[in-house]
């Protein structure tokens, strides 16, 4: 049977896989968010968590940036009443409350192709991922010139390389790719796999979101 | 596991199964194919009602064949073929080229059932076949053509293997290659790859065939396509090999709910997977065959500085117009050089890179002068050359063949256009095109492609080696 891994038990999953992922916690009431924000440390991120919002961006059920403990309060209020008020019958688990991604946002995903096999992408991420398009491929598993030619390959690449606007080191985002290559292949349960998105700054490298489909 | 293609490509002896006097009958222009290409070894006709075909002794049943039979081509209709390949198995045949169409490439399900058939009576012999559906190939190194197109064995010598998924798409590359002096040392029909596919070809052409420099592939879509990445990759550093994939439609999984699923098309895939096999992927067919001459005939350059040299203005600005966009760059000369040239050039032409040779028109040492300056700048790693023929330069390219002829062989490539009315100048271009590093393509822009090609495969090796 086909299993969704979403939100922070996805995250869970990635992390204990060893990917580095944005600190991210489960608050099922409004005090727990803010006690959990506070120890985070402002700019944090609040996000719906349910099973029935896949799209939560398109749900409206993120709420950022948040600075302090009152908007905090304020965030957690609107996202539960606006996720019951349109499910009544649905399952809120409570409200993620994540430290703010920051950077270029990368979507990394691996996928089975029915003639290839396991496939592995890298693409700019962000609200036009799919209308750009700007993507790069490769069949699991890959070599560390692989990595590098997959990041050479976008058109966003031109951006991570712009010392101006930030600098990234690119070691990083290729051992990522690695990484991500590697779980999929020690993981064959694993159909297909969205890492959306993925900052990468100076600071390096964190999934903020993801979606896994496993069976 | 490529041996076994060792006496299929090079038999000493060839069965045709259907051989046949009839002009509309594929097994009689099989026939005309291994005669008037002067294929060497023994030929054997096998025809049920042995008669005399093409002048041979025929037989009516392989059976009936006294010694060995290394290639047997097969042109008879499908439903006889499994009984024929039992036949090719017994008499130990080595190889076989299956010519006869009708098999899983059809609508009809009988056709793919068939084809199982004849895949289990191959293994059952380990017997391997080329094909069905498939013109044949033509070996111009060892002279055979045992394809059903005899005006194929017109094809030059060369290095290049050209092996395609489709018959169309090798006669097109075929006729075009006779036409641009493209030299072969193999043209290969893949067909429906019922036992024999690109991964098993690739290593054949690679560790057995000491004739081919550079694989040029067509293909459109395979079944395994992994096997032949696979084989490309362990092969990576060895020989060049050079890809057209048609069937671009980008056909993603629209259902998926995931990113990665609905961007991922077929094709973008493919892309991935032939750089991830050190495959140098083009983008028509034109420039695979471009390509592959250049790599045949050409050094690698050591680096991406390319200067022009152009008899006239307009070509060169052209070319250098294509410089960058084909990863290459305009090389800046040392001041020995530019002393060199200003010396042949007044200051009235482009002196830097690109250099105008229009001054020298008339002197044809002068050109050449100018041409080995440049080949012998530190700051330059191959060369781009043009002249347009015009009447005060008639004895230009007469001239360049006889350096040509000359000089020992460049440790720099030198794609060259040299653009001339029907019949004039052909035979100095002849002279010239393939020869000690010289290149001959027919425009600006497909020379600067190629020039690019050459220096990302040799990127591609150095990586891989």
């Amino acid at each position: 049977m086909d299993r969704l891994l979403l939100g922070i038990d996805a995250l869970a999953f990635l992390e204990e896989e060893g990917l580095p992922v944005l600190e991210s916690s489960l608050a099922k009431h409004v005090d727990a968010a803010v006690s959990i924000a506070s120890r985070m440390r402002f700019p944090v991120a609040l996000k719906i968590s349910s099973p029935n919002v896949v799209h939560k961006t398109e749900f409206g059920g993120i709420r950022l940036p948040l600075h302090s403990e009152s908007e905090v309060r304020e965030a957690f209020h609107e996202l539960a009443d606006t996720f019951l008020s349109s499910n009544p019958q649905a399952n809120l688990e409570g409200v993620i409350v994540q430290k703010l991604g920051k950077g270029f946002e990368l979507i990394v995903g691996t996928m089975k192709d029915e003639q290839f096999g396991p496939v592995l992408m890298v693409g700019s991420g962000g609200i036009f991922v799919e209308a750009i398009n700007d993507t790069s491929f490769r069949l699991i598993p890959i070599e560390g010139t692989d990595a590098r030619e997959m990041i050479e390959e976008l058109r966003g690449c031109k951006v991570l390389k712009n010392q101006r606007t930030m600098t990234v080191d690119l070691a990083t985002i290729e051992s990522f790719l690695l990484q991500t290559s590697t779980l999929a292949e020690s993981h064959p349960e694993i159909h297909e796999m969205d890492l959306n998105p993925v900052f990468v700054s100076a600071d390096g490298i964190a999934v903020c979101d993801a979606r896994i489909r496993m069976g | 596991m490529s041996e076994r293609l060792e006496k299929l490509f090079c038999p000493d002896s060839v069965a045709v199964v259907g051989a046949s006097n009839g002009f509309d009958k594929l097994g009689y222009h099989v026939m005309k194919s291994l005669i008037q290409g002067k294929y060497g070894g023994e030929i054997f006709p096998v025809n049920p009602k042995g008669e005399i075909v093409w002048g041979l002794h025929s037989y009516p049943s392989l059976r009936d064949i006294r010694g060995t039979i290394d290639l047997a081509v097969i042109v008879v209709p499908a439903s006889l073929v499994p009984q024929v390949l039992h036949e090719c198995g017994q008499k130990m045949v080595k190889g076989v080229v299956l010519i006869t169409a009708g098999f899983r490439e059809i609508e009809d399900q009988k056709g793919g059932v068939l084809e199982t058939e004849i895949r289990n009576i191959a293994d059952q012999y380990a017997l391997p076949i080329l094909g069905p559906n498939t013109f044949g190939f033509v070996n111009p190194t060892f002279e055979i053509n045992a394809s059903f197109t005899s005006e194929l064995s017109l094809l030059e010598k060369g290095g290049v293997a050209l092996v395609s998924q489709s018959g169309g798409i090798a006669h097109l590359c075929g006729f075009l290659a006779t036409e641009q002096r493209i030299g072969f040392s193999k043209l290969i029909g893949l067909g429906n790859r019922c036992n024999v596919d690109f991964a098993e070809v690739l290593g054949y052409l690679v560790e057995r065939d000491k004739a081919t420099k550079v694989i040029a592939l067509y293909l459109e879509g395979l079944d395994r396509p992994r096997e032949m990445v696979e084989a490309a990759k362990s092969l990576r550093g060895t020989k060049p090999i050079i890809a057209y994939k048609a069937g671009k439609g980008e056909k993603s999984d629209s259902a998926s709910r995931f990113h990665t699923g609905s961007l991922a098309g077929n094709y973008r895939i493919w892309r991935g997977a032939f750089r991830q096999a050190g495959i140098l992927e083009v983008s028509s067919i034109e420039e695979l065959l471009d390509t592959a001459k250049v790599l045949d005939s050409c050094p690698p350059p050591g680096g991406p500085r390319i200067a022009v040299l152009s008899s006239q203005a307009g070509p060169g600005m052209v070319a250098s117009d294509a410089i960058e966009k084909s990863g290459l760059k305009l090389s800046h000369f040392t001041a020995r050089t530019q002393d060199r040239i200003n010396s042949l050039l007044p200051p009235i032409a482009m002196r830097t890179n690109p250099v105008d040779m229009g001054p020298a028109w008339y002197s044809p040492q002068d050109i050449l002068d100018l041409f080995e300056a440049v080949l012998e700048d530190e700051g330059t790693d191959g060369i781009i050359f043009m002249a347009m023929y015009a009447s005060a330069n008639e004895n230009l390219a007469n001239e360049i063949a006889q350096y040509v002829k000359r000089v020992d062989f460049l440790g720099k490539p030198v794609v060259a256009c040299l653009s001339a009315p029907r019949e004039i100048w052909n035979d100095a271009i002849t002279g010239i095109d393939k020869r000690k590093g010289f290149a001959v393509l027919p425009t600006p822009e497909r020379s600067v492609v190629a020039m690019g090609n050459l220096w990302r495969v040799k990127l591609i090796v150095d990586n891989g080696g």
